[in-house]
């Protein structure tokens, strides 16, 4: 603490370390020091270089004390004009020290503001926007077979919205239609593999999986990472929500990770070690 | 020369407990610090303290003695002490003025 200290003294003006550094050395080795008093020597030191103050002559000999009489007073240099020669010789070199100090000053200031921004959480690592996919009645309309099970392209969010009880009857073999499922009924799954970021295919029509075509990684119908391929997790997805007036709404400001590997609510009946036939 | 402390900001304060310390003998630095702790009952910090001295130097409130060693004791000057009773004197009014209005009779 006391070291830090000493060292913040540094930070101090040239002026004003040869006017007063030796008994603020000599204060703090008497102090106790606390964080609070290193604080205060920081908003010190700004405040000494940001409102530097005449320096006044030192008395050579120690008067004898008690208060000196009025008419000693008016014999001191008026207030800003104090050893203005001597002042004005340093000054050049204090004030490139001082430009010095503001350039170093400013260039950590970016560096710390850039460093803060980039780290400022953001938006979360979804592509940040609330998406309208449509009402159900318009989703059924303009892409029939998704209450048949077949999982939609959803482009803007990237994902595919995966209408759950159809898409795992479709997947069992089953017949089915299902055309009013519930929010908690509907995925968005993200189409960036959970593996390096390939884009993801949609589901093949033999197996009804989804398989990346980099490196095989294969996840069912409900986006769940079966054993084969590298990826370690599901497919991430996004919260879905339908809003008052019955439009479904892809979330992408927050995402979801996708469920650890082999860990399925779902299983078609294909060998679950394998890919797409 | 200015004889109001107003102008200092918020080094006003400190710099009035400063000239209290100092009204009865000469100190150096670290004698004020405690000195103004035990009247005021808040720490001052050393950044605060000197950035206060140096202000008072400046505007001759205060002067610097000759160093004993390192420790340069610190004496009120008569502009000083006039900045200061006029300052007390500031306060004592209003300190009366509050303390009369707070016994005085409770009209609703």
């Amino acid at each position: 603490m006391r070291r830090l200290a000493l060292a913040i003294l540094s930070l101090y003006p040239t002026a004003w370390r040869e006017r007063y550094r030796g008994e603020v050395e000599d204060l703090l080795r008497l102090r106790r020091l606390r964080p609070s008093d290193v604080a205060d020597l920081l908003r010190g030191a700004l405040d000494a270089q940001l409102h530097p103050q005449p320096r006044p002559v030192l008395q050579l000999a120690v008067p004898a004390s008690g208060p000196v009489p009025v008419s000693a007073m008016v014999t001191k240099p008026a207030f800003g004009m104090v050893e203005s020669a001597s002042l004005s010789l340093s000054s050049r070199r204090s004030f490139l020290r001082r430009m010095l100090g503001a350039g170093v000053g400013l260039l950590s200031l970016e560096f710390l503001g850039g460093t803060v921004a980039f780290l400022w959480p953001g938006p979360g690592e979804g592509m940040g926007v609330e998406y309208s996919v449509g009402t159900l009645a318009e989703i059924n309309g303009s892409f029939p077979n998704w209450a048949l099970g077949e999982p939609m392209d959803f482009r803007p969010a990237r994902a595919f919205l995966v209408n759950v009880p159809a898409a795992t009857a479709m997947a069992m073999g089953e017949a089915g239609e299902v055309t009013d499922p519930t929010a908690d009924q509907i995925l968005a799954l993200w189409r960036k593999c959970p593996h390096l970021g390939c884009m993801i295919p949609p589901a093949c029509e033999s197996r009804s999986r989804f398989q990346c075509y980099c490196h095989q990684s294969t996840y069912n119908i409900l986006g769940e990472k079966l054993e084969l391929g590298p990826a370690s997790r599901g497919m991430d997805r996004f919260p879905v929500r339908i809003d008052d007036d019955g439009v479904v709404i892809i979330d992408t400001r927050e995402l979801i990770k996708g469920p650890p590997k082999n860990v399925v609510t779902f299983r078609d009946p294909h060998p679950q070690g394998e890919g797409c036939a | 020369m200015s004889g109001d402390l107003g102008d200092l900001g918020r080094f006003a304060e400190p710099s009035l407990l400063i000239l209290v310390s100092l009204s009865d003998k000469p100190r150096h630095g670290y004698a004020i610090m405690t000195d103004v702790e035990e009247l005021s009952g808040t720490p001052l910090g050393p950044g605060t303290l000197y950035a206060a001295l140096a202000r008072l130097e400046a505007r001759g409130l205060i002067e610097a003695l000759l160093a004993d060693d390192r420790r340069r004791p610190y004496r009120i000057t008569a502009a000083g002490v006039q900045a200061l009773r006029t300052q007390l004197v500031g306060i004592e009014s209003v300190v009366r003025a509050g303390l009369t209005r707070l016994d005085g009779p409770a009209d609703v």
